[in-house]
């Protein structure tokens, strides 16, 4: 994470923000129709995780989140070693990659619902075909930013093919990977969320636009504020578990979004 | 004792292979061998599969009607005004926040958490705030693609060369000069980075609010032909919703050849 030391003046400003945000609502300064307070939506948000609602709502999209995360996962590791090692896969097949992958996401909501229905499988569906792209290109980006010097020294030690994949590729690609990795899980939540909210009603996605549609906006912002935690704590905690991993402390930029 | 040629002491003459380097056309096979199986083997009845060729009937179709034009120019609309928005809004604050180490430190947490937002997630809060029409359009997805922009920007700005800018003082510049001919050009690479992250997002955000709002964009077609069930539509509109993304990326990558190439400082 990037604050190591607390950012004492950062953290007055955000809560100074905040205060300011109930203080103009609150005091009748500012009469936006529906604007909801600081305060109202702490209260929402305490009621809904006293109400179970949270547990039902997040644990649905969670589980979507996390089964779609693994699949694409391991879908965009087999296909991104096969194109990042073999040149002539790459050559035959990137540019479809590349195609596919510009698509916008939403346009495929309409078409995982015609295949699916209304079902979870829906949007698992969905989640994974967006995701799987996101770690297959960091992997095969990984694999291709190998340093020539590395691949020249494992053939002057006439390395065979497998002992040069297990010894230098797949750990010099580890650190471009494991983002994609990350950014996949990320994009899964998004697409998890998105396709709740046009397409199966379930999930937290869901209840925003249901309490959107209610004009609850205290409760909608609660949701939304769950969705954000979520997404945050499932980052960290993959960043924690990648940092146990040895030799991918190096930190990486550039890495495809 | 000369044992080792001469050439093997020379640095290895590997051709760099770059990661970025664009993937030859012939890799479209893949796409083309699938799209044509279908098309053989696939049926116009078909309602979760129909053949690529019903696609194209069915867009042809609502072209005649004169509703696919209008639809695709009222996206078109949405999106590049609030990429511009966006752009210079998160290129100025990106900016200002960047230069200013109090405003840096004060102001990078609650970044942090607005970065973290996942950008569709706040439409819904933004339909109820805003309404329905095109104004809220444009704010949502300006609001949802300027955080890449301003943080990007930010980083840019805080590694800005000091010599550039001592330079510009002591050459007595006014502040217009010096933001047009040193700081402008130098932030450059940085905008851009951030403007082709946001490009996709806004793309994405635009379509999602035109799907909830089902009233103006492609969007919403796409919304109105999934209700109904007509999957040829579907499918043809979902085409022209992946043309919007290649076109969205390739006009980024243009724009930040044509800028760089004339504008930024040579590092």
């Amino acid at each position: 994470m990037s604050l190591r030391r607390l950012n004492l003046l950062g953290l007055a400003t955000a809560i100074g923000l905040v205060a300011i945000w109930q203080a103009l609502v609150a005091s009748g300064l500012v009469t936006v129709a529906y604007l909801p307070t600081p305060l109202g939506i702490a209260r929402a948000l305490g009621s809904l995780i006293a109400g179970g609602e949270l547990a039902k709502y997040g644990g649905h999209t969670l589980w979507v989140t996390l089964l779609a995360w693994a699949i694409a996962s391991v879908i965009g590791l087999i296909f991104g070693l096969l194109l990042g090692c073999f040149s002539t896969v790459w050559r035959y097949s990137m540019a479809t990659v590349e195609l596919l992958r510009s698509m916008p996401s939403v346009a495929f909501v309409p078409v995982s619902l015609l295949i699916f229905g209304f079902t979870a499988k829906m949007e698992i569906a969905l989640a994974i075909y967006i995701a799987q792209w996101l770690v297959l290109v960091n992997t095969i980006d990984g694999i291709r930013s190998v340093s020539p010097q590395l691949l020249e020294v494992a053939k002057m030690l006439r390395m065979p093919w497998l002992e040069r994949t297990r010894k230098i590729i797949l750990p010099a690609a580890m650190p471009v990977t494991l983002v994609g990795l990350r950014l996949g899980l990320s994009v899964s939540l998004i697409l998890a969320v998105v396709s709740e909210m046009i397409g199966n009603p379930a999930g937290l996605g869901y209840q925003l636009v249901y309490e959107q549609g209610a004009l609850q906006t205290n409760r909608m912002f609660a949701y939304l504020v769950i969705i954000g935690a979520i997404g945050v704590v499932l980052n960290a905690a993959l960043v924690q578990l990648t940092r146990a991993i040895p030799g991918t402390e190096r930190r990486v930029g550039g890495a495809k979004q | 004792m000369s044992s080792v040629p001469l050439r093997r002491l020379a640095p290895p003459r590997t051709r760099r292979r770059r990661s970025s380097a664009t993937p030859p056309l012939r890799g479209i096979l893949p796409l083309a061998v699938a799209l044509a199986l279908w098309q053989i083997f696939g049926s116009d009845q078909s309602v979760f599969y129909p053949r690529p060729s019903s696609w194209w009937h069915a867009l042809a179709t609502l072209n005649d009607s004169g509703v696919l034009w209008s639809a695709i120019r009222s996206t078109l609309v949405t999106l590049l005004l609030a990429m511009a928005v966006a752009t210079a809004i998160g290129a100025s604050l990106g900016y200002l926040i960047g230069r200013s180490r109090l405003a840096d430190r004060s102001l990078s947490p609650t970044l942090e958490v607005m970065r973290a937002m996942p950008p569709a997630a706040i439409v819904p809060a933004f339909l109820i705030l805003l309404g329905f029409g095109r104004g809220m359009s444009i704010t949502v997805v300006t609001l949802a693609s300027v955080w890449p922009i301003l943080l990007n920007t930010r980083t840019g700005a805080r590694s800005l060369n000091v010599v550039l800018l001592e330079s510009a003082r002591s050459l007595h510049l006014s502040p217009l000069a010096r933001a047009r001919k040193v700081v402008l050009p130098a932030l450059l690479p940085s905008i851009f980075l951030g403007v082709r992250v946001a490009a996709p997002i806004a793309l994405v955000v635009t379509l999602l609010v035109e799907f909830l709002v089902q009233f103006y964009g492609v969007g919403a077609l796409i919304a109105s032909a999934q209700r109904d069930y007509l999957s040829a539509k579907v499918y043809g509109l979902a085409v022209v919703a992946g043309v919007f993304g290649l076109v969205l990326n390739s006009l980024v990558a243009l724009l930040e050849n044509f800028a760089l190439r004339h504008h930024a400082p040579n590092r």
